[in-house]
């Protein structure tokens, strides 16, 4: 089967913060298991899809979710008009083909997915897919990747001691003030002293971590407020509608955040 | 006497145009002013005026009641109606035998007024209704209330003037001198309950979001504090800093709205610039009122200019309030004002020679805007330049402005020259030490105080991270609103909860309660366990169940196609498999848990203690998050409340210690103690939170005559708990406060123990609630 379309052909912007890019080559040429961790709207999905159009392998992600089971990765059997069809999973298609799988959030699926991945992360290298009495090799360009957010989730949702050991990880941050502004700036096409400002502003709410705030404004966030901007809408609407009214319900900090968002103006 | 005047005595005057010449005897008077009622009051209406009067002048009151109320309730009749003119006259009398003549006297006047600002009878109806509760509750206050009729009616409603009267009753007590304290405006809590009522904007207010917003800013969490209570007129008083505490005034006179918020904002604002920027102290040296004056001004304005440079918005928030005119007399407060809005308003012109010159001086490039020393150097020269211009200066009446920024105490160092100022020029630092003194508190050791005010800061600063600051007597003191059922609205920072540090006892105890009650023990845990508290999970695969399992289906037909035996498993059910909760104790302590149960023998606390153990023991063998927390009260300013064991701290011989060491003391005011373990449970993140309380019956406090009071506001919380999402439930031991218990938490929220050995066949309703 052809994975040409999971080929990423456009060259995704992504400035790298450290020598993340440089960690991840390393790690790939020996097809080493990776987790990428850091808070939401930091650039983890973006460096991934940067990677795998970098390395020129098709990138297959999944984003995980609580009702998601281990056939949902692996595949399962169909019923169609003559009989029974197997059809493969996103994991399965990864491993037999050759493609960077990224599972986004993997705490979120069912325990049983995690364990689904354990025989791909040592140097088996193996899936067993016990429904069709087949096992894969995997393909020599197949690597996982996963995406894992510490402390966001309850303790009740971790990943297993077993799992986590068998993966490298690279720790992703927001980007120094100078590099957001920059991304900010590419992203959206405003200039940037503008984007120097939201960023400026979005320290202001990052300040108020553990005060009210789960997370301070993440790039994202950022980059959706000055994509407001590029069409012509005022600082502070556009950071009420991307950045105040999304993050908290809480009045006060809202109140709070506008403020001291009037006051960066 | 007026009892000589009856009936049929009357001469009626002729219809003159003009007024009669009153007569001045006072029985004659009387006789007089009723017969001038006669043109006043509609047929129907005078004769019952008449009796009205003439009851009052027979009641021996004496002569003036009567007549005050025969000349001013006659004028009631235009503004409102005939009958509210006569029924008043029942609240004179209740006024003259409850309160004195001199009050008495007055009322009818002060209703007059009431009734002009008031207009409608029924808003002067619910006036009369307030002022004769003031007269049942707080007889000695009435003349000053009746005295400020004009302030307050013409400020507050009769709802809002009934709020803050009842908001007078319930912090005063019973003291009655602390009540005339309050209803004469003397004691300043009164003005800040009345500005709050007025519905102007006061600190307390916008606390929390302005605290955010500075730490928003500088990441700054600087202790804030009111303003205490001073001698300065409240228009006159700033923002004060001093030794990194800053004190807000409660409100900023002639500041509404919209425009409060910001006079706030700005003034916090201006605080941050001053933590961040103004990073030395000034010597005080040998500078004259004037120079000190303008030093201060500069730094005001070179902070405000480094702080503009980061947050470029703030000029817009702080150039509002300098309204200073590029005109007038050159007075020296003037000019300042001139001066400071020269410095911060690029637009604004002024030909003054003098601001002109403080202007260059200020932004000549050469200057290093970071260094402080630069507004020194030029705040004196100008401070010369002004004397030989001789421009006045009164120290004493000088004030800061623009009103958002701080008096600049904090800025100097006045050394330790106490007493030493005998020349004239010191008269200024004389003024602002003065000041600053009323300012700091009005012990007479000031300097002890301040040295505990400021360890109570660091403490407040450093709230929760100080785990072994056991010497402390008071670690925490936070402030709790309490609803008041009278009103049906919540008071603001009402109560003030202090953590203390528990008492060790025998931990060796508790290991002799769980020895003892072995079974009972074994059979508290496995009742915890069996109880599943969590979002119900989809289990998939189930012989039996509510739904089919698609996959499982889709699976059979799969497996029968190719000839194996299809898996019988195809339906889905929902379980909640583990519990997933968090459990905060709240113990009562007060002094009547000390009184004896009467099936079992042991003091009401004893229990409490064997029944915590018996659970604690359960929850952290089950691993179960729980903390336990005891509380009771004096008095609604100091709320006691030991922690014993919380959520993240291991239950260990030292949370058994401190449980053993309880001991009974004190009152009872639940409210507050349950807001503030709340507090708590809100940051634990499991599927249910409980508040579990066990207590012996009715909250009651020191400072509360009203039964009712605390019950409500205890029930009060109870709601506005559940809004949070987190349970509470009630676990009374002896059969007294029952009642009261399922007024606050609910009849099935309550089980009440008499015996220890009942504590597990309570124990499934309560797990039963969770879950249901």
């Amino acid at each position: 089967m052809n994975l040409d379309d999971y080929l990423i052909t456009e060259e995704p912007y992504y400035s790298p913060t450290h020598n993340e890019i440089q960690l991840f080559e390393a790690a790939y040429a020996n097809r080493m298991p990776m987790m990428l961790k850091g808070p939401t709207g930091c650039g983890k999905t973006r460096f991934v899809e940067y990677i795998a159009w970098k390395l020129k392998k098709p990138l297959i992600t999944v984003s995980c979710h609580e009702d998601m089971t281990a056939s949902d990765l692996v595949g399962r059997y169909l019923l169609d008009a003559e009989g029974t069809v197997w059809h493969d999973g996103p994991l399965t298609l990864a491993v037999r083909h050759g493609a960077i799988c990224y599972l986004d959030e993997i705490v979120e699926a069912r325990q049983d997915t995690s364990v689904v991945i354990h025989s791909l992360t040592d140097d088996r290298r193996i899936l067993s897919l016990e429904k069709k009495n087949e096992v894969i090799k995997a393909n020599k360009d197949f690597q996982i990747v996963i995406s894992y957010n510490p402390g966001y989730q309850s303790v009740l949702k971790d990943l297993k001691e077993s799992t986590k050991q068998r993966f490298g990880a690279i720790d992703f941050d927001y980007p120094k003030a100078e590099d957001e502004a920059k991304i900010i700036a590419h992203e959206s096409g405003i200039d940037t002293k503008t984007a120097a400002k939201l960023v400026q502003i979005s320290e202001r709410s990052r300040n108020l971590k553990g005060h009210g705030l789960d997370e301070g404004a993440s790039t994202r966030m950022l980059i959706y407020a000055a994509q407001l901007m590029s069409k012509g809408i005022p600082l502070e609407e556009a950071c009420e509608v991307a950045l105040v009214l999304p993050i908290t319900d809480d009045l006060d900090i809202r109140n709070a955040l506008s403020s001291a968002i009037e006051a960066c103006a | 006497m007026a009892a000589s005047t009856t009936r049929g005595k009357y001469v009626i005057s002729s219809h003159s145009q003009e007024p009669a010449q009153e007569p001045g005897d006072p029985d004659e008077r009387l006789v007089f002013l009723i017969n001038e009622g006669k043109h006043l009051f509609p047929n129907e209406y005078y004769p019952l005026w008449e009796t009205a009067c003439g009851k009052l002048s027979h009641a021996g009151y004496g002569a003036l009641i009567p007549l005050s109320y025969a000349r001013h309730s006659p004028k009631l009749v235009k503004i409102l109606n005939s009958e509210t003119a006569i029924n008043f006259a029942a609240t004179v009398s209740l006024a003259a035998i409850k309160v004195n003549r001199a009050a008495a006297e007055l009322l009818p006047k002060a209703a007059v007024i009431a009734a002009h600002e008031l207009k409608s009878t029924q808003a002067f109806t619910s006036w009369v209704t307030t002022i004769e509760e003031l007269i049942y509750n707080a007889p000695e206050s009435l003349l000053a209330v009746l005295e400020r009729t004009q302030k307050i009616v013409s400020t507050l409603t009769p709802d809002q003037f009934r709020t803050w009267v009842l908001t007078g009753l319930r912090s005063t007590g019973d003291d009655a001198l602390r009540q005339i304290n309050y209803f004469s405006f003397t004691d300043p809590e009164s003005e800040k309950w009345f500005r709050h009522e007025a519905g102007d904007v006061v600190f307390t207010d916008l606390d929390r979001r302005l605290k955010l917003y500075l730490l928003s800013l500088w990441s700054l969490r600087p202790p804030i504090r009111d303003l205490p209570a001073s001698t300065s007129p409240l228009s006159l008083r700033r923002i004060s800093i001093s030794n990194g505490v800053v004190r807000v005034p409660e409100v900023f006179p002639g500041f509404h709205g919209e425009q409060a918020e910001k006079i706030f904002r700005a003034g916090l604002a201006h605080v941050g610039a001053h933590l961040v920027y103004s990073t030395k102290i000034f010597p005080l040296g040998e500078l004259k009122p004037i120079q000190v004056a303008l030093v201060s001004l500069l730094e005001d304005a070179r902070v405000e200019y480094l702080a503009i440079q980061t947050f470029p918005g703030l000029r817009k928030l702080w150039q509002q309030f300098h309204v200073a005119k590029p005109s007038g007399p050159k007075l020296v407060p003037l000019l300042l004002s001139r001066l400071a809005r020269a410095l911060i308003d690029k637009e604004y012109k002024d030909k003054d020679g003098w601001v002109q010159k403080g202007r260059d001086m200020f932004f000549d490039p050469q200057n290093d805007m970071t260094d402080p020393a630069m507004c020194r150097s030029i705040g004196v020269l100008l401070g010369n330049d002004l004397g030989q211009l001789r421009a006045q200066f009164n120290a004493k009446t000088y004030v800061v402005e623009p009103a958002y920024r701080d008096d600049n105490m904090g800025l100097w160092d006045f050394g330790d020259q106490q007493g030493q100022e005998e020349d004239s020029d010191g008269i200024f630092i004389e003024a602002m030490r003065m000041d600053r003194e009323e300012v700091e508190d009005d012990s007479s050791s000031e300097q002890e105080q301040d040295q505990k005010e400021n360890d109570e800061d660091e403490q407040q600063y450093h709230a929760r991270e100080s785990t072994d600051s056991e010497q402390r007597e008071s670690e925490v003191a936070v402030r709790y609103p309490e609803y008041d059922y009278l009103t049906g609205s919540e008071r603001p920072n009402w109560t003030c909860v202090l953590e203390y540090f528990p008492d060790f006892g025998d931990a060796y105890k508790i290991e002799r309660i769980l020895e003892k009650h072995n079974n009972l023990v074994n059979r508290i845990t496995k009742l915890i366990q069996t109880a599943k508290v969590s979002l119900p999970e989809r289990l998939h695969r189930q012989s039996v169940g509510e739904s089919l399992d698609l996959d499982a289906c889709v699976n059979a037909v799969i497996s029968r196609r190719m000839g194996d035996t299809p898996d019988p498993r195809i339906y889905s059910t929902t379980e909640r498999k583990h519990r997933d909760l968090s459990v905060m104790v709240l113990l009562d302590i007060s002094n009547s848990t000390n009184d004896k149960v009467q099936v079992s023998g042991t003091s009401v606390l004893e229990l409490e203690i064997q029944a915590t153990s018996l659970l604690a023991y359960a929850m952290s063998e089950l691993n179960d998050p729980f903390a336990i927390s005891a509380f009771c009260s004096d008095g609604k300013e100091d709320v006691h409340y030991y922690r014993i064991k919380d959520f993240n701290s291991p239950y260990d011989t030292r949370a058994r210690a401190h449980l053993a060491g309880l001991h009974g003391k004190l009152s009872t005011r639940m409210g507050a103690a349950m807001r503030h373990a709340t507090e708590d449970l809100v940051a634990q993140r499991t599927h249910r939170r409980l508040l579990l309380v066990i207590s012996d019956g009715e909250p009651s406090d020191i400072d509360v005559d009203d039964q009712q009071y605390l019950v409500e506001d205890a029930r009060k919380v109870v709601r506005s708990i559940s809004r949070l999402g987190i349970d509470t439930f009630c676990v009374g031991l002896d059969a007294g406060g029952d009642n009261y218990l399922h007024k606050i938490f609910g009849r099935k929220n309550v089980a009440v123990i008499d015996k220890l050995e009942h504590l597990p066949e309570k124990l499934p309703l309560l797990y039963l609630r969770l879950t249901a």
